[in-house]
């Protein structure tokens, strides 16, 4: 018996090196299994990685809404309008909880009343609608992966979104000779903290959906900090004084990616969005309801059978 | 490459004079489809381009200050592996095929060579794409003379790295790419065609009627200069902003071109910095995953990199029909090979195979020159974002159209808004 016990005891073992074994050889690429570590000290952050915030929707706290909405039987409750009616659930903003310290934006009076304009005719000025790079820090926040290339000198940001791509340098660096939908980024270890400072961004990008906004005074304070191996802590101080009436302050986290077959994949949209912004110059409409600048939406919608079942 | 023929190669390189920060231009015309920021070469480097243009190459070279690690270093990174980090330069005067007159001769003579490059310097104080003459006389308000309303800003001195090669192709022997199959030969004929029909009767093209076929849908997904503007789809890839596609290769045309390499143990990523804002990411990640289901089809495909001793080898595969490199789409199979040469080279090779498009496998190789790391900053190509010229062409075609129905102006299908003014001048 007692042989016995040992022996399968053995088994046990000898499984469980199997076992070990057995992963080690299906994790080739080593998402799970990357050193905590660059050989030089410095944290890894070799990677894909993303937030699972609503921040690109909206900074601040806010509940369910929906994404393009007109009125309802309540003045304080919109439903879906009808360019999107269709899309049911997925037409709706997810609820969160903010990513902004303090839970407001400082914005002067003047840039507030922008904000709230920006907010309502989201749709038309909103440069995300038209596939252009977010700019930073959206892009660190976007709901899409972005792969971080480590090296000793330079950092690469590559952003599935857009094929948008950031270059944080270490080091002395040359200024940058204009303003950039990205920026200009200078990096430099404090400890465990990347810190980056960015500058040269234009004015041209917003910060969520919901109408938030800069100039290109922007100045940017990051703070990339391990949590753990696999999660980094984001911090992102703001200043514009042409916006805002004092610095302020976002903060989140980021994962990485640990599936075996992550992989970074270009969300490619300029092919897309085309339609959206010249579908109105063809020669020949694939909307066919175009009257002059406007695009009479005559949607036709057929209620499912199944729901129909329902109703009887 | 073997010493002998390296060395050939550094003793007629001249250094970047690449000056202007070629960022920023706004192109507006009619012609102009893109706006990019693209290489912006730096501050104390290059402000020894002050220096006579045509300055005595081998001094020129000599005076190149040393801009990379010392050798001693092994041109490692620290955890061991071959250095690909830079960015890297092109302007080679070495075009993709050979010069038929160099029959299987890889590499030219000084003689030879000296001479591509007055012949390429002559070129470039010759009147360019944007004079306003055509045949001596002025072209002032013409159609050509719109048509070549771009930016002579794009065009310059170019070559930096003078590589005596005849060619980029090394596999055929002849140095040229191997013949069409049928299939392709086909393909690309009938596309021909289809440009051709769509440029009958006016002044780029064959006297005749208007074409019925300017009604037809393109054969392929349109990525050439078409003349017809119905939509969007009908303008090329540059003119969309699409960003160009792999494999690139760099300086042969005229736009030159830099590559930014950022290593890690686990990912290789790219930033190509070529043509007018067509510049890329390129993620290569160090893995060896499969490739992805057949079924999906990725611009600048799925990327497979691996270490063959101190080579980067990337496989390529899944792309799609969006992009064609040299008339192969989504069946091209693409080899990439990355190898750190010396301190200030990078050779980068492609096999490309394509048993739909050619008879045979080819190969070709770049040398890359590195530039200085301390003052050379690459910059984000921002063609889509400011990508006017798009607009400007289908709402400017709109106009004609209009005007024509109106009595006020010619029909645009007579128009030549495709060959850029033709062949003269």
């Amino acid at each position: 018996m007692r042989t016995q016990f040992t022996g399968s005891r053995g088994v046990a073992a000898a499984a469980a090196i199997v076992v070990v074994f057995a992963l080690t050889a299906m994790r080739p690429s080593g998402q799970a299994t990357r050193a905590a570590r660059t050989i030089d000290g410095k944290p890894n952050l070799n990677g894909i990685w993303q937030v699972t915030n609503t921040a690109n929707w909206d900074l601040l706290p806010h509940t369910v809404r929906p994404a393009v909405a007109q009125p309802g039987v309540y003045a304080n409750h919109p439903v879906l309008a009808a360019p999107v009616v269709a899309l049911g659930s997925v037409g709706l903003v997810p609820p969160g909880p903010g990513v902004v310290e303090g839970n407001e934006i400082p914005y002067t009076p003047q840039a507030a009343a922008q904000k709230r304009d920006n907010a309502e005719h989201w749709l038309d000025r909103d440069p995300e609608l038209r596939c252009y790079m977010p700019g930073v820090p959206r892009a660190m926040y976007m709901p899409y992966p972005f792969q971080i290339t480590q090296s000793p000198n330079k950092i690469q940001m590559v952003f599935s979104y857009a094929n948008a791509s950031r270059t944080i340098y270490l080091g002395q660096t040359p200024n940058a000779p204009a303003d950039m939908w990205m920026g200009h980024s200078v990096g430099h270890w404090e400890g465990n903290t990347l810190v980056v400072d960015v500058t040269s961004l234009n004015d041209r990008t917003w910060l969520s959906r919901s109408g938030d906004f800069h100039s290109d005074a922007l100045h940017l304070v990051e703070r990339y900090t391990p949590i753990t191996a696999d999660a980094l802590r984001y911090e992102v101080t703001v200043e514009d004084p042409n916006v805002y009436t004092r610095p302020w302050k976002m903060s989140m986290v980021l994962y990485r990616q640990l599936e075996d077959n992550a992989m970074l994949m270009d969300f490619r949209c300029i092919e897309y969005v085309e339609e959206t912004f010249l579908g109105h110059l063809r020669k020949d409409q694939l909307v066919k309801h175009w009257e002059g600048d406007t695009i009479v939406l005559d949607v036709t919608r057929r209620v499912p059978a199944g729901d129909k079942r329902y109703e009887r | 490459m073997n010493a002998e023929n390296r060395l050939r190669q550094t003793d007629v390189e001249v250094l970047t004079m690449r000056t202007k920060a070629r960022s920023l231009a706004l192109l507006g015309a009619l012609t102009a489809a893109t706006i990019c920021a693209v290489a912006w070469q730096g501050i104390t480097v290059h402000g020894q381009a002050a220096q006579p243009k045509a300055a005595p190459a081998t001094t020129a070279r000599k005076a190149a200050p040393a801009t990379t690690a010392p050798a001693s270093k092994g041109l490692r990174t620290p955890w061991g592996a071959p250095d690909l980090n830079g960015v890297w330069n092109t302007n080679t005067l070495v075009p993709l095929e050979r010069p038929r007159e160099f029959g299987t001769r890889a590499y030219m003579t000084e003689q030879e060579h000296a001479k591509a490059l007055a012949d390429l310097q002559a070129r470039n104080q010759r009147p360019g794409r944007d004079s306003r003459e055509v045949g001596g006389k002025s072209a002032v308000g013409t159609e050509k003379d719109v048509a070549r309303a771009y930016n002579e800003f794009w065009f310059g001195d170019k070559p930096t790295k003078l590589s005596m090669r005849t060619s980029m192709i090394v596999d055929p022997q002849d140095g040229r790419m191997p013949p069409y199959t049928p299939e392709a030969a086909k393909r690309i004929a009938d596309k021909r065609e289809f440009l051709a029909a769509l440029l009958q009767g006016t002044s780029g093209g064959k006297p005749g009627p208007i074409s019925p076929r300017r009604a037809e849908r393109s054969p392929d997904y349109n990525l050439d200069r078409i003349n017809r503007a119905n939509g969007p789809e009908d303008r090329g890839g540059p003119e969309r902003c699409l960003g160009d596609n792999l494999p690139v290769t760099m300086g042969t045309g005229t736009f030159g071109g830099v590559m930014q390499v950022v290593q890690s143990p686990d990912s290789v990523s790219i930033y190509y910095d070529v043509g007018q804002g067509q510049g890329f990411a390129w993620v290569v990640p160090i893995t060896n995953r499969p490739h992805l289901p057949k079924n999906i089809q990725l611009y600048h495909g799925d990327a497979i990199g691996h270490w063959d001793g101190d080579t980067l080898v990337v496989d390529v595969t899944n792309f799609t029909d969006q992009t064609s490199f040299r008339g192969s789409r989504e069946n091209l199979h693409l080899v990439q090979r990355f190898k750190r040469v010396d301190a200030n080279t990078l050779s980068v090779q492609f096999t490309v195979d394509d048993p739909t498009t050619w008879t045979r496998p080819w190969t070709a190789v770049q040398e890359l020159e590195k530039a200085d790391d301390k003052t050379t900053l690459v910059l984000e190509g921002g063609c889509h974002e400011g990508n006017y010229g798009l607009l400007g062409m289908l709402l400017n075609t709109r106009a004609a159209e209009q005007a024509f129905r109106e009595g006020k102006g010619p029909d645009p299908a007579t128009q030549d808004n495709a060959t850029g003014g033709g062949g003269e001048n």
